[in-house]
């Protein structure tokens, strides 16, 4: 009687381990004195203790503790224990930060590891909880898995809610289980770490509102919306657009509905209306799409100052105004980028480039984005291959007589670096269009001549020019207007 | 025998008349705007807007005993306050929408202009009586800016709007009473009423 009972032994961090026991009931009070010795030990270590706890090292494979009772002379009892009788529970976990980021109702968990106090390369599980509601209901668990290096190591984690965090508060708890292999006693579970919280809307003072105010989501998402009111507010519904809506109830001061499927938005967004016996609360979500990758980019100059890449957007995003899809036009070589003014409108999507000095080959990246999303493009162009003049301007004739004639246009652009074909249109009542083809060196914002000959005298003629790139064709520009002219009599 | 009108007089009544026309047709395109906004915005007609912030109320309390001094700049002072209400309408509406139902734009830069253009026709009224026209609270803002906004929300904004074209069609309505309560000519001189005898 009065003796020790019930020695249990565990350990935190695989050196030391806590040692517990009972009394049976006299001996309950009183100071004891605690020794053990294990094979590699020569002498016994003693010491007294009123506890009856004592934190001593984990043996390599046993060890065997006297306690004795001092108050009662024959209450002494020896207990020998072997690694496999030890139990390995790690140290509870501790929340370092718990960060909100309401735009993405996005949670972020850091925590340490602790793994300074393990050998290196053990095999650690996290355990995370998420719960929710007043009633702490469990929303999800997960398993996070990491390898502990011997050092205190902060681990990160993120989690997205499918509601907004501003409607009911948010609570995590972790729980670390270490898979210390060569460890043979029973290895469990930590305890669960004290809750951090995101404390909601409903847990403001004040709080209100519809959330997530005035949000872009992607068609088809399924959408949670929830209405913060006052506690004494009684709600009446909630409408999503022109519908009606079942609510669920989060708290006392938070109600929600659920969205499946989103459809697109009108222009103005979709109202998220929360009627209340004397008020009204209310939110506005735009649904839309992600941009398409731009497809057939094509990239041409008119003049050799501006390259003009023109291509076709895909699907609408239906989103406009400050959200609308946004394109740039980034040259890789130079590093030069641009930001294109693009019509939501009218649909002629057309981005303005400069043609930069002593560069004709252009890495160009198209890339598209609106808050839903983003897709580029890419093109690699020789812009003298690339040539796409204007209008030929101001064609007249400057000579003529029976049997020729002398034309003269303008054409605006600086053609230096290339040669020009135009192609002259001849037609008269008399014979058939003709087309004559003459190619002379560009020139910087120039005149250009040429002679026909051959032609009938006295009659009466009809004559128009386009030109285009001589060595790499690429495209005529637009005819010019036309000039007539008879021919003298012979 | 009616006693022949004074030119100041007769102007008055050519002014109020003329002002009756423009309340009268800011009103039918107010209704229009009202129409299209609850439909383009996807609210409820039927919607019940509290008191919006800056958006004077067309109602008022012994309208009958109002001197026709105290008319015109209870009126001016409301159609500046639209005028500052609309603009921002279309600069949120240009933000959220850029081109997008750019009909509704127009429409609302209609309204806009007529707007200040009946404001503009009020102070023509008090210059008449050779009133002191009142500072516009708007080019007082100018030289030290207009006051920031409170950041509402887009849905807030929306019932603001819904607010402030509602209270704009009360506010014809009443110009309309007004302007006719001016052009009275007062029993005993014979001149129109109201703006003679205000202190």
């Amino acid at each position: 009687l009065g003796g020790p009972q019930n020695l249990k032994c565990v350990t935190h961090n695989l050196h030391k381990m806590l040692c517990t026991w009972d009394m049976s009931s006299r001996g309950r009070h009183g100071q004891m004195d605690f020794c053990y010795t294990t094979n590699d030990l020569t002498t016994q270590v003693c010491f007294k203790t009123k506890e009856r706890r004592v934190e001593i090292p984990i043996p390599e494979s046993s060890i065997t503790v006297t306690i004795k009772n001092s108050g009662t002379a024959f209450a002494t009892k020896e207990f020998v224990i072997h690694q496999k009788d030890i139990s390995f529970i790690p140290v509870t976990p501790h929340i370092l930060s718990l960060m909100p980021d309401f735009p993405t109702s996005t949670l972020n968990l850091k925590w340490s590891d602790n793994g300074s106090v393990f050998p290196y390369g053990l095999d650690a599980l996290w355990q995370i909880q998420i719960l929710r509601k007043e009633a702490m209901e469990v929303v999800t668990q997960v398993t996070y898995y990491s390898k502990l290096t011997h050092e205190d190591v902060i681990l990160s984690w993120n989690w997205t809610s499918d509601m907004p965090l501003e409607c009911t508060s948010h609570y995590v708890k972790i729980r670390c289980y270490i898979n210390a292999t060569h460890f043979l006693g029973p290895k469990d579970w930590s305890d669960w770490s004290p809750a951090g919280v995101i404390p909601g809307k409903d847990a403001e003072p004040g709080g209100s509102g519809v959330f997530p105010l005035d949000s872009v989501v992607a068609v088809g998402s399924d959408l949670t919306f929830c209405c913060v009111h006052e506690e004494d507010q009684r709600i009446t519904n909630m409408t999503y657009g022109s519908k009606s809506y079942t609510m669920m109830q989060l708290s006392s001061r938070s109600h929600a509905i659920r969205v499946l499927n989103a459809s697109v938005s009108n222009s103005s967004g979709t109202n998220v209306v929360c009627r209340l016996e004397n008020g009204l609360e209310g939110s506005v979500v735009f649904v839309g799409y992600a941009p398409d990758s731009p497809q057939n980019l094509s990239c041409e100059t008119p003049n050799f100052l501006i390259i003009k890449c023109t291509w076709k957007p895909g699907r609408p995003s239906g989103l406009y105004g400050k959200r609308r899809t946004k394109y740039s036009l980034f040259e890789r070589t130079s590093g030069k980028n641009v930001s294109c003014e693009v019509s939501e409108v009218n649909k002629d999507h057309v981005c303005g480039f400069p043609v930069l000095p002593d560069q004709k080959s252009y890495d160009f990246i198209l890339g598209v984005s609106n808050p839903i999303g983003q897709a580029q493009s890419s093109l690699l162009v020789d812009i003298t291959q690339r040539v796409h003049p204007k209008t030929p301007e101001k064609l007249t004739v400057t000579g003529s007589n029976s049997t020729s004639i002398q034309l003269r246009w303008f054409i605006n652009g600086s053609f230096a670096e290339i040669r020009l074909l135009c192609q002259i249109e001849v037609t008269s009542s008399h014979s058939e269009r003709k087309l004559y083809n003459v190619s002379m060196p560009g020139r910087k914002s120039s005149t250009y001549t040429a002679q026909l000959s051959a032609l009938h005298p006295d009659t009466k003629y009809q004559f128009r020019v386009h030109c285009s790139a001589a060595d790499h064709f690429w495209r005529w520009s637009d005819w010019s207007r036309g000039v007539e002219q008879t021919t003298s009599e012979a | 025998m009616a006693a022949a009108d004074s030119p100041s007089a007769a102007l008055r009544r050519d002014l109020c008349s003329r002002g009756i026309r423009l309340a009268g047709k800011m009103r039918a395109d107010v209704v229009d705007l009202l129409d299209a906004y609850v439909e383009q915005q996807g609210l409820d007609a039927s919607a019940s807007v509290a008191a919006v912030e800056g958006v004077p109320l067309a109602a008022v309390e012994r309208w009958d005993e109002q001197t026709g001094t105290q008319r015109l700049l209870e009126n001016l002072a409301a159609y500046r306050a639209f005028r500052a209400l609309l603009a921002q309408m279309l600069e949120e509406q240009r933000e959220q929408l850029g081109e997008a139902d750019a009909g509704l734009g127009r429409a609302l830069a209609a309204v806009l202009l007529q707007v200040s253009a009946f404001a503009y026709h009020l102070e023509e009224l008090l210059r008449l009586e050779s009133r002191g026209i009142p500072g516009n609270a708007e080019e007082e803002e100018e030289e030290d800016g207009p006051p920031p906004p409170p950041r509402l929300s887009l849905f807030e904004q929306k019932l603001r709007g819904l607010g402030v074209l509602r209270e704009l069609a009360q506010w014809a309505v009443r110009s309309v009473r007004d302007l006719r309560q001016l052009a009275k000519p007062s029993p005993a001189t014979g001149a129109a009423s109201g703006l003679a005898e205000s202190p």
